[in-house]
This record gives structure tokens, C-alpha cells and sequence, in this order.
């Protein structure tokens, strides 16, 4: 699959990087992060043009979460009731709804460039929890953004090392999502350790 | 939960260090030709000329030509390993040429 985009994107430039990243938010699994840099790599070539490459990347992008922000959000009852059972219960659903709710802003932010993988859960979750179609936009917008620009750019610096940069910078993502998961997990722990015995006992 | 915790760290340190030693190779190391690139592609990535690359499949030159080299190899009815084989040794060719031109330091 990854060999096909990324032919369709030396063929026919800008659409296929418009098209792909649409596919790609709306959960079709795509190397669009190795697309990007492939994008930026042929912008330093004069190939395509590095401006437009970024409003193609970025208005692709966010036309593909609106669609998985629409579907949770008016997909009805048969939605709501299949993500039910994938969450488990009502009750975890409701946690989740919390959840958007408090950390909805940055989860939307940080799943558009750095946890890529979680954007098509997000836009859904979003929408099925009923969380503002503006803020959700103006989150949406700033982090694909983002994503647009810091991997163009680094296609466009290391023009000769796309293969290479994307294997660096995947593994980067990787450690930092692991820095992200430690300090959560290490804060958990210990608020629980630090917590006095009732308190601890409750939770 | 402490075994989450072990898990993460583990994983940072892991994806951390991988980056750190690709990062200080990266230069050193030449790219891999694959058949989504096409031959200008190819040539920017390697630091050589396109035209003997051209060349050296049988494809007349042209910088406009973004075919990629599969779709070539399918043109041409050949294995895709096998142009990768004559652009590899093109490019060995070419730079040991470019080498030769250059006015020693």
C-alpha cells in the first residue's frame, strides 16, 4: 500500500497528498507522515511546490476528521451503541465523555501530529461526546497545521534522506509517547502512594 | 501499575536511543532505492547526474519524467530488482566519475 501512495504522489503531486491525507484522518491506515516528507523532498526538488503541498496536507486532513467528527456526532444510535460495546459498559462510555470533556482541547492538539494513530478515535470519541464543533475546528486546524509544516519541512531540509529522517523521527514519536505514558503512569502512582489510607483505599 | 510505569520507561529508553544512533549515521548511509521513486528521485537522494541514469535503464532523459521506476520496469517488462541492479551500478559509475572530475583538495 505504502509503495502505491507514495507512486501516486511522485505521478500526480498535490491531489494524491490531498486525497491521502482526507483517507488517512478518516482512519484508513496510510504512511502519511512519510508522505509528508516525501512531499517536502520533492518541493527542494522544484517538483512540487511547498505551499501548496502544505495547504493540500492540511485541508485534506481536516475534511477527513470533520467526516469522523460528523459520523460520531450524528451517526445515531446504532453508533453509539457499537461504541458502547467496544468500550465495555455505559459507565465507561461516560468516563470517556469526562474525558473529552477535560482533556479535549489538548487530546485533539496532540493526536493531530505527535500521537497520529489516535486522530480517527479522537474525531469520532469528539463528536459522539458532543464536544463544540468550534473548538474542535480551531484545535483541528492549529495541530494538522502543525503536522503539515514540521514534516514538509523536514522532507525539504533532508531532501536526500526521506527514508532515513522518517525512521529517525518515527522512533522519536515513539520515545516520546513513552515519556508522555511514564510521566501519567509515574504521576498515578504516586498520587496513590502519597494518598492518606482512607483516600487510598477508595480509589 | 508499577509494571506500566517499567514498560514505558523501557520503551523511551529503547525508540530513544535507536533515534540517537540512526540520527548520528545519517549522513553516512545511502538511501535505498525503491520502486515508488522515480529517477530524478533517485538521483537527487544519490547526489548524481539523471541523464546517465536514464540512460542507463533505457529510458531517453527527461527531468519531467516522474514515473516511478515499477511502473518502468513493468513498461519495459522487467523485474523491478533487476533496473535496481543497472541503477545501482550507474550510480556507482557516475560518482566514481564525479569523483574523478573534481579538482583534489
Amino acid at each position: 500500500m505504502s509503495e502505491q501512495v507514495l507512486a501516486a504522489l511522485a505521478l500526480y503531486g498535490e491531489p494524491a497528498l490531498f486525497l491521502v491525507a482526507t483517507l488517512a484522518s478518516v482512519g484508513i491506515p496510510l504512511p502519511v507522515m512519510l508522505l509528508l516528507i516525501v512531499a517536502g523532498s520533492l518541493a527542494a526538488q522544484g517538483t512540487l511546490n511547498f505551499g501548496i503541498a502544505v495547504a493540500a496536507a492540511v485541508v485534506g486532513s481536516v475534511a477527513g476528521d470533520q467526516i469522523g467528527y460528523a459520523i460520531g456526532r450524528w451517526g445515531g444510535r446504532r453508533l453509539t451503541g457499537w461504541l458502547t460495546r467496544l468500550m465495555g459498559d455505559a459507565k465507561r462510555l461516560e468516563e470517556m465523555d469526562n474525558r473529552i470533556r477535560r482533556w479535549g482541547a489538548a487530546s485533539i492538539f496532540f493526536s493531530r501530529w505527535l500521537v497520529t494513530p489516535l486522530g480517527p478515535w479522537v474525531n469520532l470519541t469528539s463528536g459522539l461526546a458532543g464536544y463544540s464543533w468550534l473548538q474542535f475546528t480551531l484545535w483541528d486546524v492549529l495541530g494538522e497545521a502543525l503536522f503539515a509544516v514540521l514534516y514538509l519541512g523536514f522532507g525539504l531540509a533532508f531532501s536526500d534522506r526521506v527514508q532515513a529522517i522518517e525512521s529517525v523521527l518515527g522512533d522519536l514519536t515513539w520515545a516520546l509517547v513513552g515519556v508522555l505514558a511514564a510521566a501519567v503512569i509515574g504521576w498515578k502512582l504516586f498520587a496513590k502512594k502519597t494518598a492518606p489510607p482512607s483516600a487510598a483505599r477508595s480509589v | 501499575m508499577a509494571l506500566a510505569f517499567v514498560l514505558a520507561v523501557a520503551a523511551t529508553i529503547f525508540f530513544g536511543v535507536r533515534a540517537g544512533r540512526q540520527a548520528r549515521h545519517i549522513r553516512e548511509r545511502n538511501e535505498d532505492i525503491r520502486g515508488w521513486m522515480s529517477v530524478p528521485f533517485i538521483a537527487h537522494s544519490r547526489h548524481v547526474h539523471e541523464e546517465p541514469l536514464f540512460r542507463a535503464i533505457g529510458v531517453a532523459p527527461n527531468r519531467r519524467d516522474h514515473r516511478p521506476i515499477r511502473d518502468i520496469a513493468h513498461e519495459e517488462r522487467v523485474p523491478v530488482r533487476q533496473l535496481i541492479g543497472e541503477l545501482e551500478t550507474a550510480i556507482a559509475q557516475e560518482a566514481n566519475a564525479q569523483k574523478e572530475s573534481s579538482p583534489p583538495r
